[in-house]
């Protein structure tokens, strides 16, 4: 089964076939990626009927490893193995890069760069393949600061504009703070396990509970800041300034997800230290609220969009804050599916109206009707509706949440799923009902059409699969509970009549609203004041410890640097006396003894053939007499 | 002692003339005075050359040939020789050769 490195192996290989070629051969070559995605997807489909024949279960069906390094006379292993977990994942992530892929096509192909906006793409499909594979932390943490590379690149891929390079910039450190975490954590690992592997590390090793614990918190840390968690998730709004499609795939779908898959594979260890357990439950539920609340302010589709993935990510964490990873992953999937749908079908919003302001917007149910269908499939599976996919996820984590006691969380879950039916269907309502605004606006290409609704037919049926799913994981699986539907439904359906209410029926002037209560707005406006408090305590502290760092420099540095050049200027000076008066004298007193002499020499050069003639004729007459006396 | 013309009389008439034409050389002022000097210094190796060949190798000719040959090369010699006086005459309109120092150093 060596042949499962293939399916993160194909997109990394288009990559490296494409990076290196000139721009214009790259665009050329942009279905590449695509093909080596079908590739990767067949394999993924392969692996999973594979799983699903051995029956699934938590024991990974193959497994194999090989040395990258050896440091201090212990091998560095990297492995990958294929379980229930790792095929599921495969699928989800190689179904919706798929996806991806296919509307890039059509959403990118005036772009200059495409290429190059498909090489990356490719490498990110790889590095997100390469970590469910992972059957280490070691090759997890290498995948994973791959993907942060891709979406530093993806979010500044439109690079001459100011906004998409200050948010990559702002992505990129923001998730690097959680990544010293993770890599804190796995130093600690390796300390005291002596190994990277997921069973070494989560079965073959007893933990004592305070290391548990601190391992734990560093890998929620991580977790943290790639899944835009509070209070690591303030670059996942800017983020936005990408491309829409890479939004959809790494800031929707995979690489924000991969944080939950980290906690999830990483479970056993969280159940040893109860304490990971309920700051995971606690920091899940703030970022679900958060995340909820700023999604209904929110006028850029694509900002509604990203809050509500920050939000949706608190419920995966606070479905692994009980310690239920199945639940966590099942609403991974389903929110991949659903939300990558949502994002697509922003794309073609934004293409066809040119703007990402909801305000222009309106009345694009008639102009785009086969997004319009897609994009309310989605928006319904992600309040909650039944029968989409979003529904039974949501209900699981419901449900666990109740039997597991957590009653405040259960209430603050189900506040937070009311919220998210109220502002999908504000969008609904600002978007595609009333007026429209832009009567030229044309539907999609078809390559656009057919990934969207192929997403929206998946986010239809796959909650069907929601007791199937916990028993291919190992777990006990069922249909969640009637009164649990019931509840969760009537929440959905009132979040929906009350944006109807609002935004359909404007029975609520939201602008007199906002003028009455303008310091709640404020606090909403501000992001709860966030981004201020990062920019006050970290980047203005930064700034003036730099400026103490550049008064120091200039100062102290750079006066001992000057006091050196100086003293060294005047070693020079001095050497230069001596060199021009010792030196140089002795050379030109050299030359002007020369010059002398030449001047009595050349005397002898009178020009006159004669005198020359005379002086050979002495010189002979000489050498003959020597010659006659010495022979004498 | 008897007064037969030997081989030492034509030496020194040789060395005789030889002397005459090198002092013409070094001292005349006219170039024209300087080549006739020096073809009196090439007479004079004639004389020499035939001298020796007479009255050392009597059978043999080789002296008498070595004369003949530099007669002739003289002959074009002097030809060159009056060229270039003539041509330096022109440039310079004159043949007396002390005025003549564009070789100073």
């Amino acid at each position: 089964m060596t042949w499962l490195l293939a399916i993160p192996l194909l997109p990394a290989l288009a990559f490296a076939l494409l990076a290196p070629l000139p721009r214009v051969t790259r665009n050329a070559l942009r279905w590449v990626p695509a093909v080596a995605m079908a590739g990767s997807l067949a394999g993924a489909l392969a692996a999973f009927a594979m799983v699903l024949r051995s029956g699934g279960g938590d024991q990974p069906i193959y497994h194999t490893s090989f040395a990258i390094a050896t440091i201090g006379g212990k091998a560095l292993d990297v492995g990958i193995q294929l379980d229930a977990v790792a095929a599921i994942m495969l699928l989800v992530v190689t179904i919706v890069g798929m996806c991806v892929q296919v509307y890039s096509l059509g959403y990118m192909h005036r772009d200059g760069r495409v290429g190059w906006y498909f090489a990356v793409l490719s490498l990110f499909s790889a590095a997100m393949l390469g970590l469910v594979l992972a059957s280490d932390f070691l090759l997890l943490y290498m995948c994973w600061e791959v993907m942060g590379l891709c979406s530093y690149l993806l979010i500044g891929f439109w690079h001459t504009q100011e906004a998409p390079r200050m948010a990559s910039i702002k992505a990129f450190l923001t998730t690097r703070v959680g990544d010293v975490g993770f890599a804190i954590a796995l130093a600690i690992m390796y300390a005291s396990v002596g190994s990277f592997g997921f069973a070494a590390v989560l079965h073959g090793y007893s933990w004592t509970p305070a290391l548990a614990t601190a391992v734990s918190l560093l890998l929620l840390f991580g977790a943290m800041g790639k899944s835009a968690q509070v209070p690591l998730h303030v670059w996942l709004p800017d983020a936005m300034a990408g491309p829409t499609p890479a939004s959809a795939l790494i800031h929707a779908a995979t690489m924000v997800a991969a944080g939950v898959y980290l906690v999830a594979r990483a479970m056993p260890l969280f159940e040893i230290s109860q304490v990971a357990l309920t700051v995971t439950l606690v920091v899940g539920t703030g970022t679900a609220l958060l995340g909820a609340l700023l999604a209904t302010v929110q006028h850029d589709i694509k900002k509604v969009l990203a809050y509500s993935t920050i939000s949706q990510l608190g419920y995966m964490f606070i479905a692994l804050g009980t310690g239920s990873a199945v639940a966590g992953l099942f609403h991974l999937m389903t929110h991949a599916f659903f939300k990558s749908l949502l994002f697509l079908g922003a794309g073609v919003i934004i293409h066809a109206v040119h703007t990402q302001d909801m305000r222009e917007m309106g009345g694009l149910r008639k102009l785009l009707p086969w997004t319009t269908a897609a994009f309310t499939a989605g928006a319904l599976a992600l309040a909650g509706v039944f029968p989409f996919s979003g529904f039974w996820s949501k209900d699981e984590i419901l449900v666990s949440l109740w039997s597991g006691g957590h009653y405040v969380v259960f209430a603050l879950a189900l506040f937070a799923a009311f919220l998210t039916a109220f502002y999908m269907t504000r969008l609904w309502f600002r978007v595609f009902a009333g007026p429209a605004q832009k009567p030229e606006v044309r539907e999609a290409h078809v390559e656009m059409i057919v990934p969207m609704v192929l997403l929206a037919g998946i986010s239809l049926v796959v909650g069907f699969a929601s007791p199937f799913f916990a028993t291919f994981l190992g777990e006990h699986g069922g249909w969640p509970d009637i009164m649990m539907a019931v509840g969760s439904s009537a929440v959905a359906t009132s979040g929906i009549v009350a944006g109807w209410w609002v935004f359909g029926k404007k029975a609520v002037d939201t602008e007199a609203l906002k003028a009455r209560f303008p310091h709640l707005y404020g606090i909403f406006d501000n992001k709860f004041y966030f981004d201020r408090t990062y920019e006050f305590v970290f980047v203005n502290a930064y700034n003036r410890l730099s400026d103490a760092l550049w008064t120091f420099d200039t100062k102290v540095i750079d006066g001992a640097v000057d006091g050196f050049g100086h003293a060294w200027s005047a070693v020079a000076g001095g050497s230069w006396t001596f060199d021009a008066k010792v030196i140089d004298g002795a050379v030109m007193g050299l030359a002007s003894t020369v010059t002398w002499i030449g001047a009595r020499v050349r005397r002898l050069q009178a020009g006159r053939v004669q005198t020359y003639q005379r002086l050979v004729m002495a010189a002979v007459i000489l050498l003959v007499l020597w010659i006659a006396l010495k022979g004498a | 002692m008897s007064a037969v013309v030997g081989l030492r009389e034509f030496l020194v008439l040789s060395a005789v003339l030889f002397a005459l034409g090198l002092y013409g050389a070094l001292s005349k002022k006219s170039a024209i005075m300087i080549l006739m000097a020096i073809e009196l210094m090439t007479n004079a190796v004639n004389i020499a050359l035939i001298a020796m060949s007479r009255f050392l190798t009597p059978g043999l000719m080789t002296g008498q040939f070595f004369a003949a040959f530099i007669m002739v090369v003289s002959t074009a010699e002097i030809g060159l020789g009056l060229a270039l006086v003539l041509a330096l005459y022109r440039r310079t309109r004159t043949v007396e050769v002390d005025r003549i120092d564009r070789l100073k150093g």
